[in-house]
């Protein structure tokens, strides 16, 4: 019997496994993300006094968020500020309830490496044993189980997802977002442009979903009438690509002096700002909340070679040499250490976004009179000009209104080479 | 024309990307005469281990070379330990079996150094020079430098030298090339090394440019995969021509046909693919292989 395999057969075979593989392989590459229809969840009519997850002396949150994955980083966050901010109130002894209860909370985190069938499966794991699902981040996969959750009645609320459709009090009952629509982000900057009074041209590049949808429609609606501004090319990318090189070269033949960049994704971002460089195109950037952090992004993409980078915010930069000083940051960074295990400066502005949240189901807990979801999403809609801890001057909580998330309010900010400036003009 | 100048040495850096590794794959398949699925993943954990290196205090250059020699020995590794097992057998199942060991390689990076973006420094700096108009990086210009480089070694190695005859004779007929003396079994395994040391030179170009993460090479793999189809098994020369190519044209699709745009252009290369096959089915530089019944 020979001892090796001797190839007289194989090579177009070969070549058919391989073109296969590649087929199989480019299906992985490009994550066809579809989300999951889970239909799950058939009525129970027994009515029990109080729902699952919560008891006199505790309450049981729910979390599915990125925890593995390219996600991981800022889908760490979401859980890590949560931690903090209850792991402090669990150690002062808990927190005060309407119907006269004190309770500790506690957080089950589960991972869905932002896919969104993971994310459907997390929720079904954790429903019955968890009160509310919250924090977890992404448009894909909160979207993933929101039937679900609609169907039996968990509340799903104060997410992280400019999705629109989940501030919706109609399409989804159960649910509200708790940061920003992408429209809101889109219309701040919009509107500071409008405002600048000077001539302005603009690029636009966007991710090719609702995601750069959103922020696009909200940044032409705020731009409506203004003689003053001009969208002189408009291009898209995919959230799968490796590379927007062409599309910054098209762009930057427009001579526009101002680019809006609609991207969600991190190392895009960094090479977009390098790129421009490259091609000596120096522009003023606009950049979503989500891709704007000055040590993850701006400061690999030397950012400081622009004339200007803006992006939208609501929450304090702990980084920021403004807020060094800043009681609220520094007790965020001790909380985030002891009871997060996350001792490191936070990169992501989701460890401060979760962190509000904590204060915000704070406010919505004291409100809360009987131990039910109905109760809580009841409680939950009273909440309006909070001021959440982190959050800056001239933003604020409002759940009261409908069809915007807990979080509508953003100021513009303007990068310093360090940190971001709230600015009121565009300079 | 500046436009259009800028977009075809985009696309030839871009394509030298693709063509780092699809050389790597055309010198394991010379080696071993298998398509070696993982090695993206392998790519990717020599770049962490350069990676490595930096956070340890070494220069870059340092860095790279020791990341360089190292993954020589991990790829010899793995094909002395793991492949070994099946290359006697149904190459269908090894196929399978280099498919596991990407997705394994990719959790075992995401596990030591998570998932998060690793800012990976770059050889060449941020400047540019101006070629006929258009503004050309010099990281653009150092990749394809080298790359050219190593097809150019690698195609002397097979073509002129002791090891890459006997390389290829072991990947034609192992039997043969044992009863003549060769050692295969070593031959096998400097194969991989090799591959492996030239995807750690891919590893350590594309990071500074994706930003170092698990997942990093899986896009350049599915194009360095057509890329090694459309060019031929066999030859370095084609491997590199063909993902060049599609680099080009993958940029010059997006922006000069309207009804592809950004958003089809992924489908380029691969109806390219589909178009050389058809009209040569051997790839556009490889050998015919003539069975005699």
């Amino acid at each position: 019997m020979s001892e090796f395999h001797t190839k007289t057969w194989g090579r177009r075979t070969r070549v058919t496994t391989v073109v296969a593989g590649i087929g199989i392989l480019a299906l992985v590459a490009t994550g066809c993300a579809r989300g999951a229809n889970t239909g799950g969840g058939d009525e129970s009519g027994d009515a029990v006094a109080s729902s699952p997850g919560i008891t006199d002396d505790s309450i049981t949150l729910g979390i599915t968020t990125p925890l593995s994955g390219p996600t991981a980083g800022p889908g760490t966050c979401t859980v890590a500020g949560l931690e903090a901010y209850f792991g402090a109130a669990n150690a002062a002894g808990g927190i005060e309830f309407g119907d006269g209860n004190t309770r500790t909370v506690e957080i089950q985190a589960l991972d869905d490496a932002y896919d969104p069938q993971q994310a459907a499966a997390n929720f079904e794991q954790l429903k019955d044993s968890v009160f509310a699902m919250t924090s977890g981040l992404g448009t894909p996969t909160n979207r993933a189980w929101r039937e679900a959750a609609i169907d039996d009645e968990v509340p799903q609320v104060l997410i992280m997802t400019g999705d629109p459709l989940f501030s919706n009090t109609e399409e989804s009952p159960w649910q509200l977002g708790f940061v920003p629509i992408y429209q809101n982000e889109g219309a701040a900057f919009g509107e500071l442009l409008a405002a600048s009074g000077e001539d302005h041209k603009v690029a636009i590049l966007a991710q090719n979903d609702d995601y750069g949808e959103g922020y696009v429609e909200g940044f032409k609606e705020a731009i409506e009438g203004a003689d003053n501004v001009e969208i002189v090319e408009e291009l898209t990318y995919e959230a799968t690509d490796t590379s927007v090189d062409a599309q910054l070269t098209e762009l930057a033949a427009s001579g526009a002096d101002v680019f809006f960049n609609a991207m969600s994704i991190t190392p895009l971002v960094i090479s977009s700002l390098q790129k421009a460089q490259e091609l000596g195109w120096l522009p003023s950037w606009f950049l979503p909340s989500n891709t704007s952090s000055p040590t993850a992004i701006l400061e690999p993409g030397g950012a400081t070679a622009f004339p200007g980078v803006y992006s939208v915010s609501f929450a304090k930069a702990p980084a920021s040499p403004a807020f060094a000083e800043d009681e609220d940051v520094q007790n965020f960074l001790t909380n985030l250490a002891e009871y997060a295990d996350y001792p490191d400066m936070p990169a992501f502005p989701h460890c401060m976004w979760s962190y509000m949240i904590g204060g915000t189901l704070e406010q919505v807990f004291a409100e809360m009179t009987e131990p039910t979801r109905e109760n809580f999403m009841e409680a939950l809609r009273t909440v309006s000009d909070y001021q959440a801890p982190l959050m800056l001057e001239g933003t604020a909580v409002d759940t009261t209104e409908d069809g915007q998330p807990a979080v509508s309010s953003v100021v513009v900010q303007k990068y310093n080479g360090r940190g971001y400036d709230t600015v009121e003009a565009f300079e | 024309m500046q436009t259009f100048i800028q977009l075809v040495v985009d696309g030839l850096s871009t394509g030298s990307i693709y063509a780092a590794l699809a050389l790597a794959i055309v010198l394991v398949n010379q080696a071993t005469g298998l398509i070696n699925f993982a090695q993206g993943g392998i790519a990717v954990l020599s770049a962490y281990i350069a990676y490595q290196f930096t956070v340890w205090g070494l220069p870059l250059i340092l860095a790279i070379l020791a990341s360089v020699v190292v993954s020589f020995f991990i790829g010899a590794f793995i094909e002395r330990y793991l492949m070994r097992r099946f290359e006697k057998g149904d190459p269908d199942t090894a196929v399978v079996v280099t498919i596991g060991l990407l997705t394994l390689i990719t959790g075992i990076c995401a596990w030591i150094w998570s998932y998060n973006n690793l800012q990976f420094p770059s050889l060449f700096p941020l400047d540019t020079v101006t070629i006929f108009g258009a503004v050309v990086s010099v990281r653009s210009l150092g990749t394809i430098f080298v790359i050219v480089v190593i097809m150019l070694i690698l195609q002397g190695l097979f073509l002129g030298t002791k090891l890459g005859l006997a390389l290829r004779a072991v990947a034609i007929n192992p039997e043969s090339a044992s009863f003549s003396g060769l050692k295969v079994g070593r031959l096998l395994m400097v194969g991989w090394g090799l591959a492996a040391a030239l995807g750690a030179v891919a590893g350590a170009m594309v990071a500074p440019q994706l930003t170092l993460t698990p997942g990093m090479m899986d896009g350049a793999l599915v194009y360095a995969l057509a890329a090694v189809i459309i060019g031929g098994l066999s030859s370095p020369l084609g491997a590199v021509v063909a993902a060049w190519l599609i680099g080009v044209l993958e940029n010059l699709a997006a922006v000069y046909v309207p009804f592809i745009g950004y958003d089809l252009r992924i489908a380029v290369p691969f109806i390219l693919l589909f178009i050389v096959l058809i009209l040569r089915p051997q790839g556009l530089f490889g050998r015919k292989v003539v069975v005699r019944v």
